[in-house]
């Protein structure tokens, strides 16, 4: 979808990939197995239109970041991977979202077994004031587990996952309210990969926490996405740089360019692209 | 109260001028003096609530208070035995005034004298037959002074002794007489005029009856039926007479008569008490003999309780026992009710309180005890005279007594004694009451007659208040929560802006209202039917869901019409059709399943019976009361559950009632409970809907058909027929306190309960 329009100027990058200390990525996204992939998709907040006709194959177990300027519909277009947005009065939906090639608004579709599989992680931490074990647990519960031994295992497993075992492990029955800003967004990541989603969303997962619990949280990225297929909206460019293999920019509800991070941060093949990258709006 | 902080910034960079320097500052002043002001009136405004909480605190205690002071008695002067030459005294007795006092002699004499200083006022010679002196005596019925004398020769003589009061050139100035109902000729009671050993009388206005002891071991009865009621000293009385002999009864002590001249108690042996039916003169029978001191303890003192239902023993053991008879399967037993054992010596006089259930006694060591019967208390004990005492004479206040000793010296005491009916037993434990079968929980405040033992327990009101808030919260606490759960979590925004503020104005709705419609409509209605109430707790439900399955099966454009959220409206005209079919088929129901009448057979089946004014009524109108508080602290609670944990909830997987269930109920617990607790307190202290829709009937029962009282409700009824001062009176100040302490305890537990809820629970 992306179609190649080269400018010649010179860039001056907001963001220089090689200060990162990251790795060249040369992916490319047609080679890539399609996890996500959405059809002529519009929204509509009552009559205000959100999102404006948008098509995006998001690629499996990769990290895909989502950026644009406040308001350009990224959030709302994360929200309609798991149907949170039918938890909004008046919000319509046009279009398809087909996660493994099956529509997600189909009549049949059971919402609550779609957001098992697809894990979202908000912007504020939103442990439940219950004590660490049983925020993870909880998943499980739902689903009536009640095995104790099955119980520890995933709880463990999760923890060390969102490589907060060490830290909790002594006291995992204590409330979750205790913890750090940034020990409960890990805990709220530990919580969505004890029920084994295939997708992650995170919302500005880092946009409440401070440098050195971001960090921890970008590092955390990058080790689950050989796992999940992770789908993050970010504010922070250098984030979207950092963690992402693949990069959306979105403007004004409208899906301006999806592409390999490295291009989209070197050489965007769109105008606006461009612009907002190095800084000239948003 | 917040902190007032009256700090002033940090100083203005150098550069600024000394005018906005000058301005800067007197902003601030003015900012501080504000500060100021709200926090001195915000503590001030804070710190009456508390002073007047604590004033109503103390002042109910101020009033309740009295009842626990221990009596006090003092002695006033002494002085020898009046006109002792005229013989030795066989009864003593103050009237009313407590000026002047009565000393009736073995020489047939009353001597009136002053009861300040012993001086005589007047003597009364009583006439008797020639040839007779007394060999016995008796009195029966302080309060009305009734005596009588057993002669020698069989024949018997009845006094009253009498007071007036008038005014000598406004002195005021009381004039003691002698009166004889029945006039002044002697009764024969033995016509073959043997020498009456003991005597025994009862007498009120439509028949009296006496029984007397020979000197040849006959006990004879003689009853008078009189021609028409007594009214005043009639001298002409005319009656008919009855006379019979009791065999197989002898070496008698005591007769006593009770006050509904049917039983008969004969004291004899020193150790035994024959208990005799005389109710029918043709079938005398004797009930019942039993032992009444313990095996080496012989009677020393035999008479009534005011009343004259309770016995009262005393042994010269020092022991006071007191009896009743008790209506059990095998007939009338005589009872051991209670003893009060703080003498250890011969008792030698019991005398009651003519108004109280209290009596003082003596002894042969120159004790003397004041007891109260009901409250089981031995209010004072101390030893007044070096020598034995005889004769004990208290006033009908009970504020005064006079000691007579064998040294015929007497002694005029008086004594501080306000509440002897009060004790921890009397408010809170089961009490054997006059006449009842088994001790129980009563609460019976007053009645007409001073012989009436009041009957203080609060435990029935404790228990009425309890009754009245769980039925109350039954029904409330379901509907307000669901209600507000539906309300807060499920409804949509614009039907809640309805729903909630009408809701929410029920709360204002005047209780006396709630009461009265509860009273006056519910009642009746309820009770026409109770079948069509009752199936409504199946209907009304099965309804709902009925019509919610239907819903279901509606084409889908039929359903999209109503907007989200707005699915509840519709239950609306399904409650009330179902609930108009439930009431219409309580005929039917009534009469195909219960035989016509349900509270017949509720009464035949389960033996309940039914009150009009029931806890059904009660929780239903104090329910509506209540509600609204409920609903409104729980919807607030409910909503005010952060979305994203809802969202995180659901974005787990969780359905909306899994969501509800295991993070929004949970979360809003503290106040949830807080809600509960609330509206719990004011069910608690509720007072019009109570008084007005249950009947007021202080009955333990928990059955949902029978009415109760309540403490609150008890105040308002009792309060403004209560004497100022009487223990009644002060019994009502401690029922309030209890209920303002247990309001208190509640809400301060309530509100720590809380707490560490919402330190557990609380959200981000």
């Amino acid at each position: 979808m992306t179609t190649n329009t080269n400018t010649t100027e010179t860039k001056t990058h907001a963001v220089n990939l090689k200060s990162l200390g990251r790795e060249q990525r040369s992916n490319v996204l047609k080679n890539e197995t399609t996890c996500i992939s959405t059809d002529n998709l519009n929204l509509f907040y009552a009559e205000k239109q959100a999102l404006q006709n948008v098509n995006l194959s998001i690629p499996e177990k990769k990290v895909s970041a989502f950026i644009g300027p406040s308001g350009c519909g990224k959030s709302t277009l994360l929200r309609c991977f798991n149907r949170m947005n039918d938890l909004v009065d008046g919000c319509r939906i046009e279009g398809k979202i087909n996660i493994d090639g099956s529509n997600i608004y189909e009549k049949n579709v059971d919402v609550s077994e779609l957001r098992r599989r697809v894990g979202m992680v908000f912007q504020k931490p939103n442990p439940f004031p219950k004590t660490i074990y049983e925020n993870v647990a909880y998943g499980l519960r739902l689903q009536g587990v009640k095995s104790r031994r099955v119980l520890d295992e995933v709880v463990e497993k999760s923890l060390r996952g969102a490589a907060l075992w060490d830290e909790v492990k002594d006291r995992l029955h204590e409330s979750a309210l205790g913890m750090s800003g940034g020990q409960q967004q890990r805990l709220v990541i530990a919580r969505a990969i004890a029920i084994e989603p295939e997708v992650l969303l995170l919302d500005e997962p880092a946009s409440a926490l401070d440098p050195i619990s971001t960090l921890k949280i970008e590092e955390l990225i990058s080790e689950l996405k050989d796992r999940y297929t992770i789908v993050i909206v970010t504010h922070n460019m250098q984030q979207a740089a950092r963690v992402s293999d693949y990069t959306a920019f979105m403007y004004m509800g409208e899906m301006i360019e999806f592409d390999n991070t490295d291009k989209i941060f070197t050489n965007p093949s769109k105008k606006q692209t461009e612009d907002y990258i190095t800084g000239r709006y948003g | 109260m917040s902190e007032s902080s009256t700090q002033t910034p940090a100083a203005s960079s150098s550069e600024a001028s000394a005018l906005a320097q000058a301005l800067t500052s007197k902003m601030n002043r003015a900012r501080a003096i504000k500060n100021k002001i709200t926090s001195v009136s915000m503590a001030v405004g804070g710190i009456s609530v508390i002073i007047a909480i604590v004033l109503i605190f103390f002042y109910l205690a101020y009033v309740v208070f009295p009842l626990f002071l221990a009596p006090e008695m003092e002695r006033t002067t002494q002085y020898p035995t009046p006109a002792v030459t005229e013989g030795k005294t066989l009864h003593l007795a103050i009237e009313e005034q407590n000026s002047i006092a009565v000393r009736f002699t073995d020489q047939a004499k009353a001597i009136f004298f002053n009861v300040n200083n012993g001086q005589v006022e007047e003597s009364v010679d009583v006439d008797l037959p020639q040839n007779s002196n007394i060999t016995s005596f008796t009195t029966s019925r302080l309060a009305k002074g009734f005596i009588a004398f057993g002669l020698s020769d069989g024949k018997m003589v009845f006094a009253q002794h009498k007071y007036r009061t008038t005014y000598f050139d406004d002195i005021k100035k009381v004039v003691p007489s002698l009166a004889f109902p029945l006039g002044e000729t002697p009764l024969v009671l033995d016509p073959n005029e043997h020498a009456l050993t003991h005597v025994g009388l009862m007498h009120d206005e439509e028949k009296a009856t006496f029984v007397a002891y020979t000197d040849d071991n006959r006990l004879l009865l003689n009853q008078l039926i009189f021609d028409d009621e007594l009214t005043g000293d009639a001298e002409d009385v005319t009656y008919e007479s009855t006379q019979i002999e009791i065999p197989n009864i002898q070496y008698v002590n005591y007769l006593l008569i009770d006050n509904s001249q049917s039983l008969l108690y004969v004291a004899h042996n020193n150790n035994e008490v024959s208990l005799i039916d005389i109710s029918d003169l043709d079938d005398v029978q004797v009930l019942e003999r039993k032992r009444v001191v313990a095996d080496d303890a012989a009677i020393s003192e035999f008479t009534f309780l005011t009343g004259e239902i309770s016995l009262l023993v005393g042994d010269n053991k020092g022991r006071i026992s007191q009896w009743f008879p008790v209506q059990k399967e095998t007939g009338l037993t005589l009872s051991r009710i209670r003893d009060f054992d703080s003498q250890h010596t011969t008792i030698t006089d019991i005398v009651t309180e003519q108004r109280r259930k209290g009596f003082a006694a003596i002894d042969d060591k120159g004790q003397l005890a004041f007891y109260h019967s009901t409250a089981h208390r031995t209010l004072l004990h101390d030893v007044v005279s070096n020598a034995p005492l005889n004769i004990l004479a208290v006033s009908p206040r009970a504020n005064t007594f006079i000691t007579e000793d064998n040294q015929q010296q007497m002694q005029l005491w008086h004594i501080e004694n306000e509440h002897p009916e009060m004790s921890w037993g009397v408010l809170w434990d089961q009490i054997w009451y006059e006449s009842y079968p088994e001790p129980s929980y009563t609460w019976q405040s007053s009645s007409a007659s001073n012989d009436f033992e009041p009957k203080f327990s609060l435990m029935p009101l404790a228990f009425g208040t309890l009754k009245a808030a769980f039925y109350a919260m039954l029904f409330a606490m379901p509907l307000a929560i669901m209600g507000a759960i539906y309300t807060a979590y499920f409804m949509s925004a614009k039907m809640r802006g309805y729903v909630k503020p009408t809701i929410e104005i029920m709360e204002a709705l005047p209780t006396v209202i709630l009461g009265f419609l509860a009273g006056l409509w519910l009642a009746p209605v309820i009770e026409s039917h109770l079948p069509g109430f009752f199936s409504m707790l199946l209907i009304l439900p099965a309804g709902v869901l009925l019509f919610a399955f239907l819903w279901q099966k509606l084409p889908e454009h039929v359903r999209h019409k109503i907007p989200d959220g707005w699915q509840a409206a519709l239950l609306i005209p399904v409650l009330l059709i179902t609930g108009w079919i439930a009431m219409s088929l309580s005929l039917p129901m009534e009469h195909f399943f219960f035989g016509g009448d349900m509270k017949i057979w509720l009464s035949e089946n389960l033996g309940m019976d039914y009150d009009q004014r029931n806890s059904l009524v009660v929780g239903i109108a104090m329910g509506v009361a209540v509600i609204p508080t409920i609903f409104s602290i729980t919807e607030d609670a409910i909503f005010s559950v952060p979305k994203n944990l809802t969202f995180g909830s659901l974005a787990l997987g969780a359905t909306p009632w899994q969501t509800l269930i295991y993070v929004v109920i949970l979360t809003a617990s503290p106040g949830i409970f807080s809600a509960v607790m609330i509206g719990m307190g004011r069910a608690v202290g509720e007072t019009m809907i109570v008084l007005m829709a249950t009947g007021n009937t202080p009955v333990m029962d928990f059955s949902i058909f029978q009415g109760m009282r309540t403490l609150a409700a008890n105040v308002a009824v009792e309060m403004p027929e209560s004497e100022v001062d009487s223990t009644h009176y002060r019994i009502l100040f401690l029922a309030a306190l209890v209920l303002f302490v247990f309001t208190f305890v509640f809400n301060t537990l309530a509100e720590i309960i809380r707490h560490r809820l919402r330190k557990k629970y609380s959200s981000l």
